[in-house]
């Protein structure tokens, strides 16, 4: 890649990011009601229209939208993310405060769904009386719907069997079942992908070599097959990392957690436009940093491009 | 199949995660050494303003930090002395309020509680500070300014009668705050910030984490309990833990499992398991406006009497109160709750009566259609309810309206959308006709609350375009109830609003809502304020019975 | 895959799983006698022979309610699918076969819809657009409109580069033909297999939806509504959770499972 190029993808980069931005204000502007409403015109504070006016005109949201468009743009990029109007926090300490959380969550139900896929698929090489049931199990995993995952799981782990405290547990404890619960449906096709390269592994001509040289069967597939089939796997675990995320927030929700996913859903009943902003910053940079680099290392990692660009 | 991953999971993650997840780990929250009581809460709170504090979460923490200048008995409803050392005088019209009030109290900052400090809470309350994005409170009415008329003295002037005022000291959004907790913006009192929330109540908010959880302490040097309480000094407990459990499930479980020792919110058909399992459920009234559904008037289809007499024949409150819900909620007589200050048993306009409802429509001139709904110049009578998201089952007391009034050949139809969208839609007559509501406050002023233009205006009497009421006789009683000097000639003015309310068929109260705790058996003394906020002041473990169960 | 055995009678089962419920979604009636929408029996009551799936916290049968909840469930997986199939496919369409500039803007187009989270993405559609089980199935799709996007322009620049493209580009078919007579039919099975896929999870995200609290509007039958208002009462009546679970899994499974045909038969 020439600088020539890598400058075009950067430019390209943050013009996506301004292009989400601009479209996400100009959605959410476009929401019936909005954040003052929410919380001013809440009957629990009986407060009169004109009361209500002033406080509109106090946050500014009586100005034109385009003005506003420019204040709040202006925030993010001197790196001030605002209060949430619902409440008065700030912004940024929500995010410090719920954004460990949601990938304390995300990682550890990636590691559980890896862990899952790999149980999968060696159950599905050695027990071969099980193997349609086995082969089977991806298929129901991902079609359980999350939350009813989660609410039996608390019911029946923590209320039935008090094996872990869903309330007053210690943060590795309430990790628990919402990291199995969202592993669930992420280690499906991360199974299935699994299964299918371990067959292709195992077709291959130098596996017969092994085996023909006498070692034995779990050898041969730990020490080989495995090792071979894990890569195409890690390719899609990548792509199903940035789900998880996503996916955390019916399993925040159900468990009561703190989190990126909780947030949201709070935010958008309250209209509260400032907080989902940062929101789609948030992700928005994420989504379009994790894109450039994959661009950006494809080169390093795959010889096959690398030796092209040479040529 | 589930049932061999489950095992199975839990030793891989305890490998995973270096902990040991299948020993029994099922414990009081309790524990032995300190007192700690585990309170289950559904919702975070989302301020601590204290005029902001009618949200039930932001309530039920202030009233833990915060002392009043009076006190309210819930059960009786009488004011008392607290931070203040008798009750206020009040002057003929009831423009000036006179307290004397305690020289000994300290803010848990270690700050005095003084006159100047008083005023400047009742100055912030009683007006708001737009510049600093803090309303007013809704409870304090023509407030102007206070005065320090020496070291243990403030007098507080209204332009217009406000004899709701003293009551009004006594409630949660009235809490007294310290100088420096007053000084904030709204950002100030905001999620996040608890800890620096510094008032002079028996708990003090020790630590927070952002929408998850609550720790508070007991204070040592509390010695100001309102001079009726029995207990006085510092609380029995050593502190309280808030716990936010929004899913109704976990909040039942955790009690039943031993988890939590309180929980708030409890919904009715869980009230019989939960005794089941040896806990105790403790309800209480919020003594204001009854669970009701209020007729909006100037709508063309309900401006007739005689639907909206239809409506009240047409409902069966009894089969609703059967289907849904427990003895913890009594059938209302009124728009306002039996134990609420000016109730008039009303009973005899709510009847049940299909037979009547039918004959009122059919006289007011709405046919039945081919599917059974009437209508009348081509206009179908449908008519749209707000859900009611705050109180308890909403949708399905609508959907069993639905299915009552559709056999009189009312259609009903259920406002679909979040809290934001209900708000938002309930301020318009063309989307919500019929609003499902109530109101908890434990003074007369509530019904003005509930009905005033300037207020929640429940039936949207005003016309905003117009500025023209649509009841006008409405409004002056409701203000002659928020601002007649004498107790005597309030109670009379709620008494025929009540009435009116009543005669005009304005509404149909459904039920008395009381907030609704499961508590652990070994739990003693826990008691809701006058609205039904949870109180730990009185509460203690009983250690005992605490064993017994475990 | 020396599975054939085990597959026929899965694929029988799921086959007729799913033709049950299209049946149902078609004509309730024939699966129940019971009213979705009105019940006089006692709220909460167990599984009986009367009630089969017991009643709920209304008093209404719960089996003919996910009965009924089929015709919003199918209807609205159908029409989440059907936006991102169409749009998607239009967009990707567009790009691989013209190219350029265009591509780049499309993609970019693209990069900006998978940018903004999903979920934030489909909440505010349904608050603009309105509650209910079709703008709930439209928020649905238009996050899935970045998948069949990028999958069908993959495609369409594969197929585009094979020699029976060029040969007819050679023999004079303007560059529409070539594109709606060629390419596009060439580019397809893949997109097929991809919304078989998609109706599943259509159906689980939608259900999602209806936890949240943004699905049909109450008293509509709808198989997240049902289970979301359920869940509160699992300690006491956990039938009411665990068998509408039971029956969307079923359907769900069925559809991933013929789903897995289809695409075997693509590759």
């Amino acid at each position: 890649m020439t600088a020539r190029q890598l400058w075009l993808r950067i430019g390209q980069a943050l013009l996506v990011l301004l292009a989400t931005y601009t479209l996400a204000f100009i959605l959410l502007s476009a929401l019936p009601s909005d954040a003052i409403m929410a919380r001013y015109a809440s009957p629990d504070l009986g407060l009169s229209s004109d009361e209500i006016n002033a406080i509109r005109a106090e946050y500014g949201a009586d100005k034109p939208l385009i003005v506003q468009y420019f204040t709040s743009l202006f925030g993010f990029l001197t790196g001030n993310f605002g209060y949430s109007v619902q409440t008065g926090a700030s912004i940024a300490s929500m995010v410090a405060e719920a954004l460990p959380g949601t990938l304390a969550l995300a990682i550890s139900a990636f590691v559980l769904a890896c862990i899952w896929a790999l149980l999968i698929a060696v159950a599905a090489s050695f027990s071969r009386g099980l193997r349609g049931f086995v082969l089977g199990l991806p298929s129901l995993m991902v079609s359980l719907p999350s939350f009813w995952i989660g609410i039996i799981l608390i019911q029946l782990v923590s209320f039935k069997l008090g094996w872990v405290p869903v309330i007053g547990a210690s943060p590795v404890q309430s990790l628990i079942l919402p990291a199995l619960t969202l592993s669930i449906p992420i280690a499906a096709p991360l199974a299935q992908v699994l299964v299918r390269s371990i067959e292709d592994v195992e077709r291959q001509p130098f596996i017969s070599v092994v085996k023909a040289r006498g070692a034995s069967r779990s050898r041969i597939f730990f020490g080989n097959v495995l090792r071979n089939a894990i890569l195409p796997a890690l390719t899609i675990a990548g792509v199903l990392f940035g789900e998880l995320v996503g996916g955390a927030v019916v399993t925040e929700a159900v468990f009561g957690r703190a989190g990126i996913g909780q947030m949201t859903v709070n935010a958008v009943a309250n209209r509260d436009t400032p907080v989902l902003m940062a929101v789609v910053v948030i992700a928005a940079t994420l989504y379009v940093l994790i894109n450039l680099l994959v661009d950006l290392l494809h080169p390093v990692l795959d010889p096959r491009v690398r030796r092209k660009e040479r040529a | 199949m589930k049932k061999r991953a489950m095992p199975l999971s839990s030793i891989v993650l305890a490998l995973l995660l270096g902990v040991t997840a299948c020993g029994n780990v099922t414990q009081h929250a309790s524990e032995a050494e300190d007192d700690i009581v585990t309170y289950l809460e559904p919702n975070f709170f989302k301020t601590l303003y204290p005029p902001s504090a009618g949200f039930y979460a932001n309530g039920g923490v202030l009233n833990q930090v915060t002392d009043r200048l009076l006190y309210q008995d819930p059960e009786t409803l009488e004011l008392s002395p607290w931070i203040a050392t008798k009750l206020p005088e009040v002057n003929e019209d009831a423009t000036e309020y006179t307290f004397d009030i305690r020289t000994d109290v300290t803010y848990s900052d270690g700050s005095p509680l003084t006159a100047e400090n008083v005023v400047k809470n009742f100055d912030l309350y009683g007006k708001g500070d737009k510049s600093r994005k803090l309303t007013s409170s809704e409870q304090i009415t023509n407030y102007d300014h206070g005065e320090v008329v020496d070291e243990d003295t403030v007098r507080f002037f209204f332009s217009e009668p406000a004899p709701g005022f003293a009551q009004a000291t006594s409630s949660f959004n009235a809490g007294l705050l310290s100088d420096a907790t007053l000084d904030k913006d709204t950002t100030g009192f905001a999620p996040g910030k608890a800890t620096e929330i510094i008032g002079s109540g028996p708990f003090v908010i020790e630590d927070e984490q952002m929408n998850s959880s609550l720790t508070m302490k007991a204070r040592e040097d509390y010695d100001w309990a309102p001079a009726e309480s029995e207990h006085q000094g510092r609380a029995y407990i050593d502190g309280i833990k808030y716990v936010l459990a929004a899913e109704e499930s976990v909040r039942t479980g955790g009690l039943v499992s031993g988890q939590g020792d309180i929980a708030r919110q409890i919904e009715a058909p869980v009230e019989k398991h939960l005794q089941e399992q040896g806990l105790t459920i403790s309800s209480h009234s919020t003594n204001g406006v009854t669970n009701q559904l209020a007729f909006r008037f100037r709508d063309p289809r309900l401006s007739d009497i005689r639907v909206r007499q239809a409506i009240i024949a047409g409902i069966d409150r009894d089969e609703i109160l059967e289907t849904l819900f427990s003895d913890s909620y009594p059938k209302a007589n009124s728009v306002l709750s039996s134990s609420a200050l000016g109730y008039q048993d009303m009973s005899q306009y709510y009847v049940y009566d299909p037979d009547k409802a039918q004959r009122l429509l059919d006289e007011a001139g709405w046919v039945r259609g081919e599917d059974g709904i009437r209508s009348k110049d081509g206009q179908r009578l449908t008519l749209n309810i707000n859900e009611a998201l705050p109180q308890p089952r909403s949708r399905e007391v609508i959907t069993k309206v639905q299915e009552q009034l559709a056999r009189i050949g009312i259609e009903i139809t259920l406002n679909p959308g979040d809290q934001a969208a209900q708000d938002a839609d309930s301020k318009d007559i063309n989307k919500v006709q019929i609003r499902h509501t109530m109101v908890g406050r434990a003074d007369y002023d509530v019904l003005k609350s509930h009905l005033h233009s300037d207020n929640r205006d429940s039936l949207l009497n005003l016309d905003e375009e117009t500025g023209e009421l649509g009841d006008p006789e409405l409004e002056k009683l409701l203000e002659q109830i928020a601002s007649s000097p004498r107790e005597e000639d309030r109670a009379e003015a709620s008494a025929k609003a009540q009435r009116m309310m009543a005669e005009k068929a304005y509404a149909l109260p459904l039920f008395e809502e009381p907030q609704v705790y499961g508590v652990q058996p070994y739990l003693e003394g826990f008691e809701e304020e006058s609205i039904g906020r949870p109180n730990f002041y009185n509460v203690r473990i009983n250690h005992d019975r605490l064993e017994e169960s475990q | 895959m020396n599975t054939a055995t085990f597959k026929k009678p899965s694929v029988i089962l799921a086959s007729i799983i799913l033709i049950l419920a299209v049946l149902a979604a078609l004509v309730p009636g024939l699966f129940t006698s019971h009213n979705p929408l009105s019940g006089t029996s006692g709220a909460l009551l167990s599984p009986s022979l009367e009630h089969w799936f017991g009643t709920d916290s209304v008093g209404r049968d719960l089996y003919s309610r996910v009965i009924y909840g089929t015709r919003q469930s199918l209807l609205g997986a159908l029409v989440a699918v059907l936006v991102g199939l169409v749009v998607g496919t239009i967009l990707g369409l567009i790009a691989g076969a013209q190219g350029g500039w265009l591509d780049a803007l499309l993609m970019r187009i693209v990069d900006v819809l998978l940018s903004i989270p999903s979920l934030l993405l489909s909440l505010s559609v349904i608050i603009l657009l309105g509650y209910g089980t079709v703008n709930a199935a439209i928020a649905v799709g238009i996050t899935s409109v970045a998948t069949f996007a990028r999958l069908a322009r993959s495609q369409v620049i594969s197929v585009s580069s094979l020699d029976f493209v060029e040969a007819a580009y050679g023999s004079g078919a303007s560059r529409f033909q070539v594109l709606t007579r060629h390419i596009l039919p060439n580019s397809l099975t893949p997109v097929i297999a991809l919304a078989a896929v998609q109706f599943g999870s259509a159906i689980l995200q939608l259900s999602v939806l209806g936890f949240l609290g943004y699905g049909a509007p109450a008293p509509t039958p709808e198989w997240g509504l049902i289970i979301a208002d359920a869940r509160d009462y699992i300690a006491t009546s956990w039938w009411l959770t665990v068998l509408p679970g039971a029956v969307i899994i079923a359907v769900v499974m069925s559809a991933n499972h013929l789903s897995h045909i289809v695409q075997k038969k693509a590759r």
